[in-house]
């Protein structure tokens, strides 16, 4: 026979031996290992101001005959306190997911109950599978003007506690960060680099609810961030990055309209393009398997800019013109 | 300040409403283009009105400028359309019955504001109500530009009228101030779905839409 016993930290606990009597000649083992009898109150078992490290399997015996009579599961633990909860859109119009925890452990097993009301209808919180803590709903209605309200309660063995958030439709949509977010250097472009990422896959109708986005990068050596804010498309510019510095670009999302931030995307790094040295190829050259090979040839400087063995492309021609206009320039300076 | 950009809303929605047939300032704006306004416009009121049920709910007092403070709906006749509508219904409205629901919500809105703004006790809560009163004027003349310029007739009703009938007024002083907080909260959601509302219509309504219509008037 046996059950289990679940007491708070630092109770004064109290094992009995079954349905023996007080005066019955007994003895108890906590985990296999023999208790004291100073520990022993007749019959009974007391263990004063218990910790964690007392819980256990107490067992207790018959005196003479080592007859297993009782078990008793002793589980220490503490009453919940508060629970934290946090309600969130990341998937507007859809719906929104609550998702909760307790913010210490009671070391003891825990139930959540959790209830939505919308105006005077209940509503049903689906829980999720993974993760445990979190269940999510489908909204009915959009542009509701009465608030939900959702209410946690947590019961263990010693106790209960409970939490309410309520709120409006509108309050608690916050997309997922975006995401594949990319950063490339732009070719013959020092000062360049090309961001691309994508909307994020939970956000179910972009068309009909766009996102904004927010940019934000600094090189790794300052630590002031520079922004950009964009009200369209998932791709940007940057024109002022500082040559040859390695960057770090983060990418957040919102709602255009409602709601708050996301948290900002993974961040990715990138280096704007520096000028190289140019490889010599011929015509035999370009069958051979791409590898790094090292260059055995340096142009002279000034054919560089304008080499027309380069990559053909408008920054190419850029900077070939713009040469030229120094050029020009300069002669001007000394004629 | 503020003032200059309401002007320039409403001369731009005037320049919407059809005169006679020739429809000159829609030509050239495009209806794409004052979808576009009508969106800022509401963006621009959605910020105002922030600021303007703060002031408006401190008046009334506790419990009513309460951030918690959620009320059942009481079972009066509802005096405005809400916004609040099925999904898959709101996603499948005409871009005509969208702009209509849009209208007639913002007309009566209008409406119940100018009744309060006759009653409210404070100076600088007159002031606040009769520049919103004037911007939300704007909206209803800016939607009413666009339904012209796409073709649609504009709902009609007792937009004019102060107090609409079927609607008995509060018995008491609570109810009265309850009445106005849900009609702040109408209003709020309204702008909120205006929003989106605009946002479908904008990918929607191209300007060349404009220009086919006229032709098939024969203008």
């Amino acid at each position: 026979d046996s059950h289990t016993q679940y007491e708070r930290v630092g109770a004064d606990v109290t094992m009995k031996c079954g349905s023996m009597d007080w005066d019955a000649a007994v003895t108890w083992t906590a985990n296999g290992t023999d208790i004291d009898e100073s520990h022993l109150n007749g019959s009974y078992l007391v263990l004063k101001n218990v910790d964690l490290s007392q819980s256990g399997q107490y067992s207790c015996y018959e005196g003479s005959s080592w007859h297993l009579k009782y078990q008793t599961f002793l589980r220490v633990g503490t009453p919940p306190k508060e629970p934290v909860l946090m309600c969130r859109s990341n998937n507007y119009p859809k719906g929104f997911y609550c998702s909760w925890h307790l913010p210490t452990p009671t070391y003891i097993p825990n139930s959540f109950n959790i209830s939505v009301i919308h105006g005077t209808k209940d509503m049903v919180c689906e829980k999720d599978a993974i993760p445990k803590n979190r269940c999510h709903i489908r909204y009915l209605q959009l542009f509701s003007t009465v608030k939900y309200k959702v209410t946690l309660t947590v019961t263990n063995a010693l106790g209960k506690n409970f939490t309410t958030l309520t709120f409006d439709e509108f309050a608690i949509v916050k997309p997922d960060p975006p995401e594949s977010v990319v950063a490339r250097p732009v070719p013959n472009n020092p000062r360049r680099l090309e961001v691309s990422w994508q909307n994020p896959s939970s956000w179910p109708d972009p068309e009909s609810f766009p996102l904004k986005f927010f940019l934000r990068y600094r090189p790794l050596i300052l630590d002031q961030w520079q922004h950009v804010e964009l009200s369209d498309g998932t791709s940007h510019t940057i024109t002022d990055a500082y040559a040859g510095k390695e960057y770090i670009i983060q990418v957040a999302a919102k709602d255009n309209d409602i709601g708050t931030w996301s948290d900002w995307s993974v961040a990715v790094h990138a280096t704007p393009w520096t000028e190289e040295p140019k490889h010599l190829t011929t015509e035999a050259q370009i069958t051979e398997t791409t590898s790094a090979s090292t260059s055995s040839f340096m142009a002279p400087p000034t054919t560089k800019i304008c080499d027309k063995g380069a990559v053909v492309g408008s920054g190419a021609m850029t900077v070939c013109w713009t040469a030229g206009l120094v050029v020009a320039a300069y002669s001007v300076l000394f004629i | 300040g503020d003032s200059w950009g309401i002007f320039t809303f409403l001369c731009a929605a005037l320049c919407n409403l059809p005169a006679l047939p020739a429809l000159n300032c829609s030509e050239e704006l495009g209806a794409g283009q004052s979808i576009q306004q009508t969106y800022d416009l509401t963006r621009y009121l959605e910020h105002q009105l922030r600021t303007l049920a703060g002031t408006y709910l401190n008046y009334l007092g506790p419990p009513f400028n309460e951030p918690d403070f959620n009320p059942p709906r009481l079972a009066r006749a509802e005096r405005v359309p809400s916004a609040t509508v099925d999904l898959d219904l709101w996603r499948g409205l005409t871009d005509n019955a969208r702009l209509a629901a849009n209208y007639r919500a913002y007309s009566r809105l209008l409406c119940y504001l100018r009744v309060l703004d006759g009653q409210v006790g404070t100076a600088e809560l007159r002031h606040r109500l009769a520049h919103f009163c004037a911007s939300l004027q704007g909206l209803v003349l800016s939607i009413g530009g666009v339904m012209s310029s796409l073709g649609y007739p504009l709902p009609t009703g007792p937009a004019g009228t102060p107090a609409p009938p079927g609607v008995p007024a509060a018995p008491n002083d609570f109810l009265k101030k309850m009445d106005d907080f849900w009609l702040l909260k109408e209003l709020q959601t309204w702008l909120w779905r205006s929003a989106k509302d605009f946002n479908r219509l904008k990918k929607k309504v191209p300007p060349a839409v404009v220009t086919l219509r006229l032709e098939a008037r024969g203008f």
